[in-house]
């Protein structure tokens, strides 16, 4: 149970670096990326790559230590988050949605037919975990994964937290409040989205490469088009615009989406067993959409923020 | 505070977990998991197999169950999300207990399950339906540490049998055109290698992606290297867009074909006249074996319809496989099970088939301490040190209304084959 749980919250925790990256992007900045997953893959790739043992039919095979791997598998996705950046930049909203749709599947089909880079639909095989052989059972390295977790994402929370107070957040959220005005304040509008583009897909990517070395294993049927439906979920639901409400989002979607499994097979008569897989998905909409209209902001919303100097004489 | 939240959170799931409480392995029911897309886009597959799974162990609890006690089959569904599926079976093996994972259908799934949470944990898993390779060279590498089976056959001497049809029907110059997944790719190469080591030549390797309004890139590019025939590995939608496309722009009548194109879908969608010599293969149950009658007569029985359908076969013997082991093995962990995989499948053993006296017979012979040989809805099973087995082939043609069986290479025969080919 208790190792089941551990597991459960390295999963959670993994997503919620990706839905923190997310909140940077949506709730702060107001840039629609319906292409988290093909940032994560950007990721998880260079990862596997990095960090992975010498390999006959895929390059790479560099054996790096695995906080260099996964630095790597964040520039890289840093830097094709700049290329789209520059190229989709001026579009908005859902024109912007389309637009890293778009390209997060073509980072799968990229995937899919570059053997020699990815392993094509066979996936890289054997990547290993970092510090695996300094633990003697699963249960005592899961624990040490989990607290490498814990830590790594109150890391990333406060700092996101300090960037959103400091002179650079407040510029962001002016501009998404009202570009305009921002724009006549003298902010250059185009370099704050790209900035906060950049760094929230850097953060998609640490999650994509924390998830291959957690699993072992990438493949592009790790890529479909429903994990970033899964990251969007957990960010609204969760609450945008607010690091906690990321992070608890993560955990809550993550668990509905689980648990409800769970819960049919425990609970569920033997004759309907075979139909459970609808009954769950059934039960994971209206848990969310429930979720939604009794929460319409999230389950912790923005936090209201009033300039000090209003009001005082 | 974040941390705080965090550990607060962590402590309410806690609690609301102790209350469902934890089962040891050697309580009655025995559980076994099972991880089967039963939705998503595999759902209807997945959901046939899964109903077939529970079958098996009907059967099983009907022969007397496993060392007395009922089993009881915990499915979980994967969605066909290598993650959802990650998290079911760490679920049913730390929260249930199970010793056995039965599972998953993709390879793209199978294999998280088997490097995060099978291997890790030291639990048995059967899979009925992946046909990766790279389960063999995982294997091969020590990564499986003997607790992966399948009881599916890979694409390894689909392959073989794709090659020797082509040398037989006397074709010199191949073009291959193949979907782009794992299974494409793996027959596809396979193919090429086992094509030249039979003295053939593969003029070009045109890769195509799955539902396209239109292939004309992908067969010019086949039909600009000249060939004088083309195997094609597809499935019936695109296979038949394909092979239209293929005779309209000039491409010879003399296809090669993969199993998935034995459907009267692509029959029809082409017209038999452009088809007349296409040649195929497909797996086959072995003739004349009483345990693939009997399980045919049982699921009738039971379902009130032919098992026809991709891995239905497969995953009844995968979980009557594992059972069995549970059986034999001293005490159900999944290094024990996994040591008595082969004990029940042994070819020196006395031979039980998949009926429920069957299985009864089996339970009194490894009660009195025999190997058995279990002849199942598959035929008779052997796993290969990684896991993996082999079953016989059919050759097929097409006549007017459907598919007509024209040779048949039993296990014996594929063996040599495949023997030959790899030296």
């Amino acid at each position: 149970m208790i190792s089941y749980l551990v597991f459960f919250l390295i999963f959670t925790l993994i997503f919620s670096v990706a839905v923190l990256g997310l909140n940077l992007q949506w709730g702060f900045a107001g840039l629609f990326n319906a292409g988290v997953v093909g940032f994560m893959a950007v990721g998880a790739y260079t990862t596997a790559i990095l960090i992975g043992p010498p390999n006959d039919s895929v390059i790479g095979g560099f054996s790096l230590p695995f906080p260099i791997a996964l630095a790597g598998g964040m520039v890289a996705s840093g830097i094709a988050a700049w290329i789209v950046a520059k190229a989709t930049i001026r579009l908005r909203h859902e024109y912007l949605a389309v637009a890293t749709f778009g390209i997060a599947l073509s980072i799968q089909i990229i995937a899919v037919n570059m053997p020699w880079l990815t392993g094509g639909t066979l996936g890289i095989i054997g990547v290993p975990k970092p510090l695996q052989g300094q633990f003697e059972s699963v249960f005592n390295y899961n624990v040490f994964f989990l607290i490498m977790m814990i830590v790594l994402v109150a890391a990333i929370y406060n700092a996101l937290q300090a960037i959103m107070q400091s002179p650079w957040g407040r510029a962001l959220k002016s501009i998404r409040e009202n570009e305009d005005a921002a724009a006549a304040l003298g902010k250059d509008i185009d370099k704050f989205r790209i900035e906060a583009f950049v760094l929230g897909c850097m953060l998609m990517g640490m999650a994509g490469g924390l998830f291959t070395v957690f699993i072992g294993y990438v493949s592009p049927t790790d890529f479909e088009p429903t994990v970033t439906f899964q990251v969007w979920t957990m960010l609204i639901l969760g609450g945008s615009a607010n690091n906690r409400g990321a992070v608890a989002g993560a955990i809550i979607v993550w668990a509905i989406w689980t648990f409800s499994g769970w819960a049919i097979a425990s609970f569920a008569p033997p004759t309907l067993q075979a139909q459970g897989g609808g009954i769950q998905v059934m039960l994971i909409g209206f848990l969310l959409v429930a979720t939604l209209l009794l929460r319409p902001r999230g389950l912790i919303g923005e936090e209201v923020r009033i300039s000090r100097h209003v009001g005082s004489d | 505070m974040f941390l705080k939240s965090l550990t607060t959170g962590a402590a309410a799931l806690l609690a609301g977990l102790a209350l469902t409480g934890t089962a040891s392995a050697q309580d009655c029911p025995i559980k076994i998991g099972s991880i089967y897309p039963t939705s998503g886009p595999m759902g209807l597959v997945g959901e046939r197999i899964a109903k077939t799974t529970q079958f098996a162990v009907e059967v099983m609890n009907e022969a007397g169950g496993v060392k007395g006690c009922e089993v009881e089959l915990m499915l979980r569904d994967t969605q066909g999300d290598p993650k959802v599926g990650v998290d079911a079976a760490k679920n049913l093996v730390d929260v249930e207990g199970v010793p056995v994972l039965l599972g998953a259908v993709s390879s793209g799934v199978s294999l998280p399950v088997l490097t995060s949470v099978a291997v890790p944990s030291n639990v048995v898993q059967i899979s009925c339906c992946s046909s990766s390779p790279s389960f063999t060279a995982l294997a091969q590498d020590g990564g499986t540490d003997g607790f992966w089976f399948r009881t599916y056959a890979t694409s390894r001497t689909q392959a073989a049998v794709g090659a020797k049809i082509t040398m037989d029907q006397g074709y010199k110059n191949t073009a291959v055109i193949y979907v782009n997944t794992d299974f494409g790719v793996n027959a596809a190469e396979q193919y090429k290698k086992d094509l030249e080591a039979l003295g053939g030549t593969v003029t070009a390797m045109v890769p195509y992606a799955e539902k396209q309004q239109s292939y004309r890139a992908e067969v010019s590019a086949a039909l600009d290297s000249n060939p004088d025939s083309l195997y094609l590995v597809a499935f019936p939608v695109d296979g038949a867009t394909l092979t239209r496309e293929w005779i309209s722009l000039g491409g010879t009548k003399n296809l090669v074909v993969n199993n998935s194109l034995r459907s009267t879908d692509y029959l029809e969608a082409v017209g038999f006249e452009h088809l007349d010599q296409v040649v195929g293969y497909d797996a086959s149950q072995p003739r004349g074996i009483q345990a693939v009658s009997d399980f045919d007569a049982m699921f009738q029985a039971k379902f009130d319809g032919p098992p026809d359908g991709p891995g239905l076969h497969s995953s009844f013997d995968a979980a009557i496989v594992s059972m069995l082991a549970m059986e034999a093995a001293d005490e159900l962990t999944g290094a024990a099970i996994r040591e008595k995989i082969r004990a029940v499948t042994d070819p020196a053993g006395k031979e039980v088939g998949p009926t429920v006296e069957g299985l009864q017979m089996a339970k009194e012979l490894l009660a009195a301490g025999e190997t058995i040989r279990y002849v199942g809805a598959t035929g008779p099973l052997q796993f290969d040190v990684n896991g993996d087995v082999n079953a016989p082939k059919l050759i097929w043609k097409f006549n007017e209304e459907a598919s007509e069986e024209v040779g048949y290479l039993s296990l014996e025969e594929i063996d040599a084959l495949v023997r030959e080919l790899d030296g």
